[in-house]
């Protein structure tokens, strides 16, 4: 029998004898032999009060990786750092896309749950990953020290090579900081409480009361874990990272089609990620559990996100908390439609960045198919030109398209609708609580044009950076992402960015070449289908026509100019929360960022109106990977607060207090 | 054969034969029952039938261009034989698409896709003539946000409900919602996700938290559900569709196994390629459900094996999958012998022998139209029918969409037509699932007197 079998923690005090430890972390041990530092106590102490797990053998089977789920916890925060060279590093480039287990130590802690057991357990993960391909490269570990005073680089230097030996890894590097101001922000970002501790002279210990914090953090800068004493264990660490490397083996995508790295509500609960490699699996979201919490929205609008400028507001719709909850109340209405199965947010999802991630174009009412892909409502309230092909010009007016189209809302008349909001029990006196009048053309065109002003998103990493003048807010492969994007890939002369604000777009219209390889390509004889995960099948054309009405055209621009030059121009969209919006194009019809930059870096498509702005760019790999760090710096940090927002808003159904004409037949019945 | 017969037939949860049924069961003529889809719960036609209810989708454009319950005489003894005898428009587009009667068989519950509406239709009172007894409109507020109500399951005294979307994101996350026969909402079973898997236990990769069919299994305590897409695939252009990958996506690939009594989710089982209809094994012995997958075209057994566990395993091919036949509705014996099973592309059946159940064989098949969907079969296995429309967007267009019901005779060799009617022509839209009804089900006779000669000679 294992002898610290018995040993249930936390729990019972339990008596050693200093023998038995002394075997029991043996390999620990003598692992720092040689180490100068008294950085372990190699002489346990007689009595012990509790052994962590993480000491011995796991007292279960640890989980089967990938059979579980680690949801995203919260963003891996960035900051600066000196390696054992004394190098400063930023965090996020030490993390370079690995799955990273961050164990915050000192090096001369003594306490034998806290620091020495992290460094054991890292310890034994890094003889693993020195056997062990799929980890080695995949993972690494770092050791930050919370003691910058006492833990410069040169002592950080000797503790590391007592532990790994004179040769430099990166699989485990151990890390000090420059002083307790460049560590204070990375203890409060990765909630570590570190306080002294003072002897009974009154004078600083030299040791810190702590509690025992390593966290686990995936390729995309999210914390996925976060371990304590009580079962940091080298077992569940190795089933967590499998778990994590295991979602990532599964995409050929490659790239976070949706980006968590700062909202973790958004995201399609119905996760899809890798659907087309056989070792997808599922991790979807209960719907029972999609609950949010009112914000003050009025308030955002007021004080609009870094990298924002003010919000325009006309003066004739002056926004109040009213008119955003009546407008929020509408856009969540399914009964705005006219078969009460549409609401606006059947297209602009909140969790799918107010768009919709699940298809290309839309569908609307009865299945009908729109044309073009839903746009974002993030930032709306900036948009000078509504619609991709820009035709409209205020939100106001820009509602009653979709209520009235055919294909989307289809609802009949205005009227027709007016007269039905005024029916609905849940609507008296909300209009006329708002606008001393009831619904009208124009009062439900502000109600819902003041909803969708409030949905403002930025306060990005690139925001931080770049407006914050914080240069730690982003790691160097997004600057250097910036400079490609402002220089030489040009994506700046179209998406904007001004000296205090960024909008990410010219407000104009330009041909790219998607709208004219729809219109004008030809297509293959043949097309894969995917039937299931991982499988797909060829299939001839002609099926494929057999159950399809033949896609609808669309010319841009020039439908509403009549202007032949105008063909197949579309709206610049803003970039901002780009990696919440996929699928991309005004059509859909590129899946990813990747795709996106692949396709501007071959030059577009050529045709007579493509526009001059648009040709090859001679990409390295490495400058696309950059320039998607850079897309994916965009993300901003209120996503959540209007997510949950939306979550907490009644999605409208009829009720059984609704005028239906059926109701009379069952009353006569009863 | 003069009269239809039929034979009240219920098998209780335990097995048991009521003293009444039992009574009622030894009169009949045969071993006999239904229609072999239906719920074990349920009264029973055992002779011929004297209607075919049809659940039919309005066309835009077309007739009055709402979703209608359609009424065919297919008594070959009655002077309409062959004949639409009545037809109800219940208002709107509503993607007509299943229906299934109350354990007792008096009404008829047909739900509607996009509206996620219930109507409930009256068969008893005049069953050559329905009513609309009653429509539940409030479907989605009272349920939590269910979308698109599919498979309408008799268990006793009450509805249970496949929900195939919801009204968050018009997915395929859904739920199972319980009714009372009298209409009442009972409670909302969520089908399991990763995040809440309610208990149930995860076979393989998969717990999509879809929907599509329920079936149940009494003597087993067991209830299976299997898994299609939502709302926005079900209702996009089918060609529009296969060319979105991340539509693609969008498939269920789960059978669910529960807990009857307790509607607790035991175990998740990977079934990938949109598993469709569901069809339970009648003879007691065999404890096992059928059904077939959709997009990759396989049969599936649902089955518990030696050791007490539900497991899934492919059993067969439906045509060359390569070609994505598209299998649809299926029909079982009601001696587990065979089943038909369409494929909704080649507008084909096949007849698939199951003398040895986990090797079904395909022994025969013959084209029914341009395009097929549903088929239901007698109880004593000799007669056929088929309708055309799988949905509204997933028709086939132009001249391949043929809108029809077609009835079949079937002497274990060949299919022979008897009749067809063309529901183009008749301007009534797209035909789906079919319902029998007779009137012996209601202790009556004819109501109609054109042919009272000849019902009661």
């Amino acid at each position: 029998m294992n002898w610290y079998r018995s040993f249930s923690f936390p729990g019972q005090t339990i008596t050693l004898t200093g023998c038995r430890l002394a075997a029991g972390w043996f390999a620990c041990s003598t692992s720092f032999a040689g180490a100068p530092l008294p950085a372990i106590n190699p002489v346990p102490q007689p009595e012990v009060q509790l052994l962590a797990p993480g000491w011995g053998e796991l007292d279960y089977t640890a989980p089967e990786p990938g059979s579980y789920q680690l949801p995203p916890l919260a963003f891996a925060a960035d900051g600066v750092v000196l390696d054992s060279e004394g190098n400063p590093r930023h965090l996020h480039d030490l993390f370079e896309g690995h799955v990273v287990l961050l164990a915050f130590i000192y090096s001369s802690c003594s306490d034998i749950n806290g620091c020495p057991l992290a460094t054991s357990v890292m310890h034994s993960l890094f003889k693993t990953m020195q056997t062990d391909p799929l980890l080695r490269g995949k993972l690494r570990l770092l050791s930050l020290s919370f003691d910058p005073g006492r833990d410069t680089p040169n002592r950080l230097r000797l503790y590391e090579n007592g532990v790994v030996g004179s040769e430099t890894t990166d699989m485990w590097q151990f890390l000090t900081t420059a002083s307790a101001t460049e560590l204070a922000p990375i203890l409060k970002a990765y909630d570590q409480a570190v306080q002294p501790e003072f002897g009974p002279d009154g004078e600083q210990s030299g040791a810190f009361s702590h509690v025992l914090r390593v966290v686990l953090i995936d390729q995309h800068q999210r914390i996925r874990n976060i371990y304590s004493a009580s079962f940091l264990h080298q077992d569940l660490v190795l089933s967590d990272v499998h778990t994590i490397l295991l979602e990532e083996a599964q995409p050929t995508v490659s790239e976070i089609r949706i980006n968590s790295s700062v909202s973790h509500l958004s995201g399609a609960g119905d996760f899809k990620r890798g659907y087309e490699t056989q070792a997808y699996k599922t991790r979807s979201q209960s719907l029972e559990t999609r609950k949010g919490k009112p914000a003050d929205l009025l308030k955002l609008v007021n004080d609009p996100p870094l990298g924002l400028p003010a919000v325009p507001i006309p003066h004739e719709n002056p926004l109040t908390t009213g008119k955003i909850e009546l407008g929020r109340k509408l856009f969540f209405d399914r009964r705005l439609s006219l078969n009460n199965t549409f609401s606006c947010a059947m297209c602009h999802i909140p969790e799918q960045g107010f768009t919709s991630n699940e298809m290309s174009t839309a569908v609307g009412i009865e299945g009908r198919t729109v044309r073009r892909n839903s746009p974002t409502l993030f930032n709306v309230a900036y948009m000078e030109r509504l619609f991709h092909d820009g035709r409209e010009s205020t939100l106001e007016q820009q509602v009653w398209s979709p209520l009235l189209a055919h294909n989307e809302m289809g609802n009949l008349s205005i009227g027709t609708l007016l007269e039905k909001l005024k029916q609905l029990p849940d609507y008296k006196g909300q209009f006329e609580a708002v606008f001393a009048r009831g619904p009208t053309m124009e009062t439900l065109g502000r109600a819902l044009a003041s909803y969708e002003r409030t949905l403002l998103a930025a306060d990005s990493p690139f925001d931080r950076w770049f407006f914050g003048d914080r240069s730690v807010a982003v790691p160097k492969s997004t600057k250097r992402g910036f400079d490609l994007f402002s220089g030489k890939a040009g994506c700046a002369a179209c998406h904007s960015i001004g000296n205090d604000f960024a909008l990410f777009t010219d407000q104009n219209l330009h041909n790219t070449g998607i709208g004219y390889r729809q219109s004008m390509g030809n297509d293959e004889s043949t097309r894969p289908v995917l039937v299931s995960p991982g499988t797909y099948l060829e299939v001839e054309r002609s099926v494929i026509d057999a159950v399809g009405e033949p896609p609808p055209s669309d010319v841009g621009l020039y439908e509403v100019t009549q202007n032949p030059s105008d063909r197949w121009k579309y709206r610049t969209p803003t970039l901002r929360n780009i990696a919440l919006t996929a699928p991309y194009m005004h059509n859909g019809s590129l899946a990813t960022l990747t795709e996106v930059v692949d396709y501007y870096d071959q030059g577009g498509i050529p045709n007579e109106n493509l526009s001059p702005l648009i040709h090859p760019l001679g990409l390295t790999e490495t400058e696309k990977a950059d320039l998607l760090a850079f897309l994916n710096s965009l993300t901003g940090s209120v996503i959540d607060l209007l997510v949950a927002d939306a979550f907490a808003a009644r999605i409208g159904d009829p009720g059984r207090n609704d005028p239906h004409w059926s109701h009379a037949v069952s009353e006569n019945k009863q | 054969m003069n009269r239809s017969q039929t034979t009240l037939h219920r098998l209780a949860t335990t097995g048991i034969v009521t003293l009444a049924s039992l009574i009622l069961f030894l009169q009949a003529p045969a071993i006999k029952a239904d229609e072999t889809c239906m719920s074990p719960y349920m009264a029973k036609i055992t002779g011929q039938e004297d209607f075919v209810y049809v659940w039919t989708l309005g066309v835009e454009g077309m007739g009055d261009g709402q979703d209608k319950l359609v009424t065919i005489d297919v008594n070959p003894d009655s002077p309409k034989y062959g004949k639409i005898i009545n037809t109800l428009s219940v208002g709107g587009r509503n993607e007509a698409h299943h229906s299934g009667f109350t354990d007792d068989r008096r009404f008829l519950w047909a739900g509607g896709l996009d509206t996620s509406k219930l109507f409930i239709f009256d068969v008893h009172s005049d069953p050559a003539k329905p009513r609309l007894h009653k429509v539940i409109t409030d479907f989605v507020a009272r349920s939590d946000g269910v979308v698109g109500p599919h498979t309408t399951y008799a268990l006793p005294g009450r509805m249970m409900i496949t929900g195939l979307s919801n009204n968050r994101d018009h997915g395929g996350r859904t739920a199972l919602v319980e009714y009372t026969n009298s209409g009442d909402y009972v409670a909302t079973h969520w089908m399991p996700t990763d995040e809440n898997l309610n208990g149930a236990k995860k076979g393989g990769k998969y717990a999509d938290g879809y929907g599509y069919d329920v079936r149940a299994l009494p003597r087993r305590n067991v209830m299976v559900t299997s898994s299609f897409t939502g709302w926005s695939n079900y209702m996009m252009d089918f060609g529009k569709m296969l060319k979105d990958e991340e539509a693609m996506k969008h498939f269920g690939n789960t059978v669910v196994v529960w807990d009857l009594h307790t509607r607790k989710p035991k175990k998740v089982l990977d079934v990938p390629g949109a598993p469709l209809e569901i069809r339970c094994a009648w003879q007691p012995n065999h404890n096992w459900c059928l059904t077939t997958t959709a997009l990759t075209s396989k049969v599936w057994m649902i089955y518990e094996d030696e050791s007490g566990e539900w497991q899934a395993k492919a059993i067969a091919d439906i045509g060359d999958p390569s070609k994505i036949p598209l299998p649809v509705d299926f029909s079982i014996r009601s001696d587990d012998s065979g089943f038909f099973v369409n494929t909704f592309m080649d507008g084909k059946t096949r007849y698939f022998d199951l003398s040895d159940p986990e090797n079904p064989k395909q022994v025969y098949e013959t084209v029914i139209g341009k395009q097929v969907n549903m088929v239901s079969g007698s109880w004593d296995g000799k007669r056929q029918y088929f309708t055309s429309s799988l949905l509204a967007n997933w028709d086939k267009k132009g001249e391949d969409n043929e809108q029809y019901f077609k009835a079949y005779e079937w002497d274990g060799k060949e299919l022979v037509q008897k009749f067809s009617i063309d529901f183009n022509k008749e301007k009534l839209g797209r035909p789906h699932q079919m319902r029998f009804g007779a009137y012996s089900l209601y202790s009556q006779k004819p109501s109609n007197p054109l042919n009272k000669h000849a019902r009661l000679q």
